[in-house]
C-alpha cells in the first residue's frame, strides 16, 4: 500500500507538478522548435517517452549493478585483484555521465532500428526526431535523477527500485507530452493572430510558455496534500485540545519507563 | 576496403580516448573524492555546536580551540506500516560531559521535502535549536522558514506537549507564529518537528561514553516492543 | 581558405552577432534553470567556458583521425569528461553552489551550443582559431546568462549579488524568480533583441 502511494506520488510529480517543461526546464529546444503542429508535436512527445523509458531502464541498471560502491558486478571484477573489503568500495559513479549518454545514444539507435523496421509509418512521421533527442536535455535529466535516488541516498533502505524509476521516466515523458502538445494548439491558432514582429517565433512562444508555467504552478502542493491524506502520521495535527497533549504524553511516558533491554530507567 | 581500414581506426581511437579519459577521470575522483565527502559531512558537523549550545556559548568553545565530540547513529522507527528512518548525533563537551543531542529529520513541505536538524538537550526534554538544511519552498515566502528569527521561535521550547502554529502572534508556551502568507510551510516545519519529538525522545539515552569506541549501533527498535516486556 | 574567418573575427562574432542564446536559440536549457540568481549564473558561464574551451581544443587536436560514423561518439565522450571534471571539482571546492545548480552542471552534457561548435569549426579548423571560437562564444553565452539573471534578480528580490539595488519598499516579484519568471523575461528580452536588430537594419537603409 505505501509502495503505491509511493508510485502514485512520483507518477504525479513529475508529470504535472513538477513538470519537466514547466518546473525544471529540460526539453525547451523542442518545446520552442517543434511544437508548430499538433501532430508533430504529439509525435515527438511519444518519440521522447519512448526513448527515456528505455534509458532510464538501462541507466538504472547500470548504476545499480556497476556504478555504486557495492555492485555486484564491479566487486565481483574487482575481487579478483583486491580483497573482498576493497572491492566492495570500489566507486565507480564517477563514469555516471559518460555512461548515460552512451546508454541514452544506444537507445536511441535501438529505437530508431526497431521503428523503421515494425512500423515504416509512424518512422516516416516521426522518425526524423529520433536523432535530435539524443541531445535532449530531458532524458539525461531523467537519468540524473534517478541516480540521486539511487547513488546519492544515504541510507540504504531508501534506494530507489526498478518500479520507481520506470515511473519518473514514463510519467516525465507524459508531462513533457502534455507541455508539449499544449504548446502546439496554442501555436496553430497564433498564426491567425497579429504578433508583433519582434516577437514572431521563439519569443511569442517562451512568453507564453511562462503564463503556462503559471498556470501550471497552480498544482503545487498537490502532491503534499496527498501525501498527508494517505499517510497520515500522528503528532502532526496540531489541536492544542487537552485530549490529545494528555494522549501524547502519556505515549511518550509509556516508553520512556523502560530502557533498550527492557530495565526500567527513571523518568 | 578503405572504409573498413578507417572504421577499425576510429574504433581503436575511440577506445584510446576512452581508456585515457578513464584514467583522468579516475585521478580526478581519487583526488578530490575525499574532500566532496568532506564537504558533504561538514555541511551537517558544523551546525551543531551552534545548535546544542546556543550561538554564544558555541563562539566560546572557538575561540578556546576545543572542540565537542560528536557521534552518529541511525533509529529506525516502525510506525502504522511505515519506517521512518532518523540519524542522531550524540554530542559530549571536552570534559566527557553529555550536553544534547541532534536528530537529522525530514518530512513533506508545501513544494517538496524538508530536512531540518533539531538540537534537543541531554535528556530531550527541551529543544536547543533548529536548522533547516534543505528545502524547496516558495522564495520570499516559504522560504522565510530559514530565516533566524522564525526559527529562533522553538529555542527553549518544552518537548511535552505538541507545538501548535497560530497566525498572528502566538504568546504562550507551545504556540509558533505562522509566517504571513506561507502557513503550509510553518505547519510543514513544526508537524516535522513534533513528529521527531515524539518518535526519537525515547531512543535518546546512551550507555556508552564519548571515549568508547564501539562503532554506531543501528537501533531497530519498536515502541510497541518495549510495552510488551511489561 | 581565404575566405574563411580568422581567430580574431571568430572570436568577436561568437559575442554579440552570433550570440548563442540571443541569435542561435541554443543552450536555453540552462539559460533558463541557472539565472535566478547572479552568482549561479556566473559560475555556470564559467563552467561552460572551461567544457568549451577544452573539448574545442582537444577536438581540434584530433581533427584529422575523425570519419563521419563515429565522430559524434567521439565528441560526446570527450564533452562529457570534460563535465565530470567540472562537476567535481565544484563539487570539492563550492559544494554550496554545486548543490544550488544541482543536476544542470551534467546537463552541459547536452548542451547544443558545445555540440554545436565542435561540429561547425573545431572538427575542421586549427588549434587557434578553434580556441578562439570557444572563447567568443562563452563570453556571449556568459552576456546573455548575466543580462537575464540581472533582471530576474534584482525585479525578484531588489538585490544583486547581496548588494540592495533597489529600495526597501519594492514589492519583490517573487514570480521573476521562480520559472515563469525565466520563461517571459527571455522572452521579452530576445523580443527586444530582435526590435533593436529591425531598427538597425531599417536605419542602414
Amino acid at each position: 500500500m505505501d509502495y503505491f502511494v509511493d508510485i502514485l506520488l512520483i507518477a504525479l510529480s513529475a508529470s504535472i507538478i513538477n513538470n519537466f517543461i514547466f518546473y525544471y526546464f529540460v526539453g525547451c529546444c523542442p518545446f520552442v522548435g517543434v511544437s508548430k503542429k499538433v501532430d508533430m508535436a504529439f509525435g515527438m512527445g511519444c518519440a521522447v517517452t519512448f526513448v527515456m523509458s528505455i534509458a532510464a531502464f538501462l541507466s538504472w541498471g547500470i548504476t545499480v549493478f556497476v556504478l555504486i560502491p557495492g555492485a555486484p558486478v564491479s566487486t565481483f571484477i574487482a575481487g579478483f585483484f583486491t580483497t573482498p573489503e576493497a572491492a566492495a568500495q570500489i566507486d565507480l559513479t564517477v563514469l555516471s555521465y559518460i555512461v548515460y549518454i552512451f546508454a541514452i545514444a544506444s537507445s536511441v539507435q535501438f529505437v530508431e532500428m526497431y521503428v523503421r523496421k515494425f512500423f515504416p509509418s509512424l518512422y516516416r512521421s516521426f522518425g526524423v526526431f529520433l536523432p535530435l533527442i539524443t541531445t535532449n536535455c530531458a532524458i539525461l535529466f531523467a537519468c540524473l535523477m534517478i541516480m540521486s535516488h539511487v547513488a546519492g541516498v544515504d541510507n540504504p533502505k531508501e534506494v530507489w527500485d526498478l518500479g520507481k524509476a520506470m515511473t519518473l521516466a514514463l510519467f516525465g515523458g507524459i508531462g513533457f507530452t502534455i507541455a508539449i502538445v499544449i504548446m502546439s494548439g496554442i501555436r496553430e491558432e497564433l498564426e491567425l493572430c497579429d504578433v508583433p514582429k519582434p516577437f514572431k517565433g521563439a519569443a511569442i512562444t517562451l512568453v507564453i510558455g511562462g503564463i503556462l508555467a503559471i498556470a501550471f504552478m497552480g498544482f503545487t502542493g498537490v502532491d503534499s496534500g496527498i501525501k498527508n491524506a494517505l499517510k497520515p502520521t500522528p503528532a502532526v495535527q496540531e489541536q492544542s485540545s487537552e485530549a490529545s497533549r494528555n494522549t501524547l504524553t502519556q505515549y511518550l511516558a509509556d516508553i520512556t519507563c523502560k530502557g533498550h533491554n527492557g530495565e526500567e530507567i527513571l523518568p | 576496403m578503405s572504409l573498413k581500414k578507417s572504421n577499425l581506426a576510429q574504433a581503436w581511437l575511440v577506445l584510446l580516448l576512452a581508456t585515457l579519459f578513464g584514467t583522468a577521470l579516475a585521478g580526478i575522483q581519487a583526488k578530490l573524492g575525499p574532500v566532496i565527502e568532506a564537504n558533504k559531512i561538514k555541511e551537517t558537523m558544523a551546525k551543531i555546536p551552534v545548535l546544542v549550545l546556543g550561538e554564544d556559548l558555541a563562539a566560546e568553545l572557538a575561540a578556546e580551540n576545543q572542540t565537542l565530540t560528536i557521534k552518529s547513529r541511525v533509529i529506525e522507527i516502525k510506525q502504522n506500516g511505515t519506517t521512518k528512518f532518523y540519524t542522531v548525533y550524540d554530542v559530549w563537551l571536552p570534559d566527557g560531559k553529555m550536553v544534547g543531542h541532534v536528530v537529522k529529520a525530514d518530512g513533506q513541505g508545501y513544494a517538496d521535502k524538508i530536512e531540518l536538524l533539531l538540537g534537543l538537550d541531554a535528556q530531550g526534554k527541551s529543544i536547543t535549536g533548529l536548522f533547516v538544511l534543505d528545502q524547496k519552498e516558495t522564495p520570499g515566502l516559504g522560504a522565510k522558514i530559514m530565516e533566524d528569527a522564525w526559527r529562533g521561535q522553538f529555542k527553549e521550547k518544552s518537548t511535552e506537549n505538541t507545538l501548535a502554529v497560530v497566525k498572528g502572534g502566538g504568546g504562550k508556551e507551545d504556540q509558533i507564529d505562522a509566517i504571513s502568507g506561507a502557513t503550509i510551510s510553518s505547519r510543514s516545519v513544526t508537524g516535522i518537528v513534533n513528529t521527531t519529538i515524539a518518535n526519537v525522545t525515547s531512543q535518546l539515552q546512551v550507555t556508552d561514553g564519548p571515549d568508547d569506541n564501539k562503532s554506531p549501533a543501528v537501533q531497530n527498535e519498536e515502541p510497541g516492543k518495549n510495552k510488551e516486556r511489561s | 581558405m581565404a575566405d574563411q574567418p580568422t581567430a580574431m573575427e571568430r572570436f568577436v562574432q561568437g559575442i554579440l552577432p552570433e550570440n548563442p542564446v540571443y541569435r542561435q536559440l541554443l543552450g536555453l536549457c540552462a539559460t533558463l534553470a541557472v539565472t535566478n540568481g547572479m552568482k549561479s549564473a556566473l559560475t555556470m558561464a564559467v563552467c561552460v567556458a572551461f567544457v568549451l574551451v577544452c573539448a574545442n581544443v582537444v577536438i581540434s587536436l584530433i581533427r584529422n583521425l575523425l570519419t563521419p560514423h563515429l565522430r559524434i561518439v567521439v565528441f560526446t565522450l570527450t564533452i562529457a569528461t570534460f563535465v565530470t571534471v567540472a562537476d567535481r571539482v565544484l563539487a570539492a571546492y563550492m559544494f554550496q553552489m554545486s548543490k544550488t545548480l544541482g543536476p544542470y552542471i551534467p546537463l552541459i552534457i547536452v548542451n547544443c551550443i558545445i555540440i554545436c561548435r565542435c561540429e561547425v569549426c573545431a572538427s575542421k579548423q586549427n588549434v587557434v582559431i578553434a580556441a578562439a571560437d570557444a572563447l567568443g562564444q562563452s563570453i556571449g553565452f556568459g552576456l546573455a546568462l548575466a543580462s537575464i539573471a540581472a533582471i530576474r534578480e534584482i525585479l525578484g528580490t531588489g538585490m544583486l549579488m547581496g548588494f540592495r539595488v533597489l529600495p526597501a519598499f519594492w514589492p519583490d516579484w517573487v514570480i521573476m524568480v521562480l520559472p515563469p519568471g525565466a520563461f517571459i523575461t527571455l522572452g521579452l528580452l530576445l523580443g527586444l533583441v530582435n526590435y533593436i536588430d529591425f531598427k538597425r537594419e531599417e536605419a542602414r537603409k
